[in-house]
C-alpha cells in the first residue's frame, strides 16, 4: 500500500491541513468553510470546536468539514495545538490555520503555501502590515503590535511586522514541534519565541485581512493591557528556557 | 496566658495530626500531598511541648521576637509552602488535564469515522 505521508493518486487530499479553531462561532464558521473548499480545493480543511455551546459542531460538519470536538473550552491554545497533533498524526505535510471568525482571507492560503515551498523556511506568517494595506485597527492594537514587533524582532534577530497573525502556514517539522510545545492563552507572539528557540525558519508574506465578520475579538480594550504584559512576560521567560529540539 | 496558648497549639496541632493520618489511611489523601502537612504538625506539637527550648533560648534569641508572633510566623511560613506548592500541583494537572481533552477528542474523531467507513461499507 502507498505510505500515508505521499500525495498518491488516491488520496489527492492528504497533503495540506487546513485548521480552524472555532469557539462560538455559528454565525461566521459556514462561510468560512466554505471559503476554504473554494480556495483551496484540494485541502483538508479540519474545524477545531473548542467546546462551543452553540451550532458551530453541527454548522461544521454540514459544510462538509472534519470537526475535532473538544469535550470542553481549552482556549486557543489549546485548541489549535489539538489541531497539530491531529494533521502530524495523519502525516500531513503542510497545516495551514485560519480563523474561525471570517477575519483571514482563505483566498491567501495558496500563498502562504507557495512561501512555504519556495523561501525553504518552516513557518510563513501572514501579516497585516507589509507592502500595501488597506488594513486599519484601533491606536491600542496598534501599538501593541508594534511593541510586540520590536521585542519579537529583537529576540529573534529577524523583522516580524505581524507577530500577532494568526494565518499562518507550517510544515511538518513545525507541526511537530507545536504537537509537544505549543503556548496556551495568546500564542501567537510567543510560537515565534519557540520557533526560533528551536532553529526553526521563518517568514512573512503580505496578506489582505478583511475585519471579523461575526464574533468578538478574544481582546477587548480592557484586557488588552494585561495581554500586553503577560505575553511579554511568557516570551522573556521562553528565552530562559531550555531549548527544546 | 501562656499555658492556654501552648495548650491550645498542641492540641490543634494533634488533631491535624490525627486528622491526615485518618485520610491517609482511608486513602482520601495521598502520601506526597500529605508530606507536608504532617511535617507541619510535627514541628507545632514539638514547639508547643517544649517551647522554652525552642523558642525562648534559641528561636527567640535569634530573632528577638516572642513566643505567640514565633508560632504564628512559623505557621505562615508552612501554609506559604503548602499553597506553593499546590500551585505546582495544579499547574500540572490543567497541563495533564489538556493533554487527556485533546487525546479524548482525537479518539473520538478517530471512533467516528471508523463508524462512518463501517456503515458506508455495509450499506454497499
Amino acid at each position: 500500500m502507498s505510505q500515508p505521508n505521499q500525495n498518491s493518486l488516491d488520496e489527492p487530499l492528504k497533503n495540506i491541513l487546513v485548521i480552524i479553531p472555532a469557539y462560538n462561532e455559528e454565525g461566521s464558521i459556514e462561510m468560512v468553510v466554505k471559503e476554504v473548499h473554494t480556495s483551496s480545493p484540494l485541502a483538508k480543511v479540519l474545524v477545531v470546536n473548542d467546546g462551543s455551546t452553540d451550532l458551530t459542531s453541527e454548522k461544521a460538519k454540514a459544510c462538509g468539514a472534519t470537526v475535532l470536538d473538544l469535550p470542553f473550552n481549552l482556549g486557543i491554545g489549546g485548541a489549535m495545538q489539538a489541531g497539530y497533533k491531529y494533521a502530524f498524526e495523519k502525516g500531513y505535510e503542510m497545516a495551514v490555520q485560519v480563523d474561525g471568525d471570517g477575519q483571514h482571507d482563505s483566498k491567501e492560503i495558496p500563498k502562504l503555501i507557495k512561501a512555504l515551498e519556495d523561501k525553504e523556511v518552516d513557518m510563513v506568517i501572514g501579516s497585516r502590515f507589509i507592502g500595501y494595506s488597506e488594513f486599519k485597527s484601533s491606536m491600542m492594537r496598534r501599538i501593541g503590535i508594534n511593541i510586540f514587533s520590536a521585542v519579537i524582532s529583537l529576540i529573534i534577530r529577524q523583522k516580524i511586522t505581524d507577530p500577532t497573525s494568526g494565518f499562518r502556514a507550517a510544515n511538518r517539522r513545525t507541526i511537530q514541534l507545536f504537537t509537544i510545545h505549543y503556548p496556551q492563552d495568546y500564542p501567537e507572539p510567543e510560537a515565534l519565541v519557540l520557533l526560533h528557540k528551536s532553529g526553526h525558519k521563518m517568514a512573512e508574506v503580505p496578506i489582505v485581512m478583511s475585519h471579523r465578520v461575526a464574533g468578538e475579538s478574544s481582546i477587548t480594550k480592557l484586557r488588552s493591557v494585561y495581554y500586553m504584559v503577560k505575553v511579554l512576560l511568557a516570551i522573556i521567560v521562553d528565552c530562559f528556557k531550555k531549548s527544546t529540539v | 496566658m501562656l499555658i492556654k496558648i501552648q495548650f491550645f497549639i498542641g492540641a490543634l496541632s494533634v488533631i491535624l495530626l490525627i486528622i491526615t493520618f485518618e485520610l491517609i489511611r482511608k486513602e482520601k489523601l495521598r502520601e506526597e500531598y500529605s508530606l507536608l502537612w504532617l511535617f507541619t504538625g510535627a514541628v507545632i506539637l514539638i514547639f508547643s511541648i517544649w517551647p522554652e527550648y525552642f523558642l525562648s533560648r534559641f528561636f527567640s534569641q535569634i530573632t528577638g521576637i516572642f513566643y505567640l508572633s514565633a508560632v504564628v510566623l512559623l505557621a505562615f511560613m508552612f501554609l506559604l509552602l503548602i499553597v506553593f506548592h499546590f500551585s505546582v500541583v495544579i499547574s500540572r494537572l490543567s497541563s495533564q488535564n489538556k493533554e487527556l481533552a485533546q487525546r479524548y477528542a482525537l479518539m473520538e474523531l478517530e471512533l467516528r469515522e471508523f463508524k462512518n467507513r463501517q456503515s458506508l461499507s455495509q450499506n454497499r
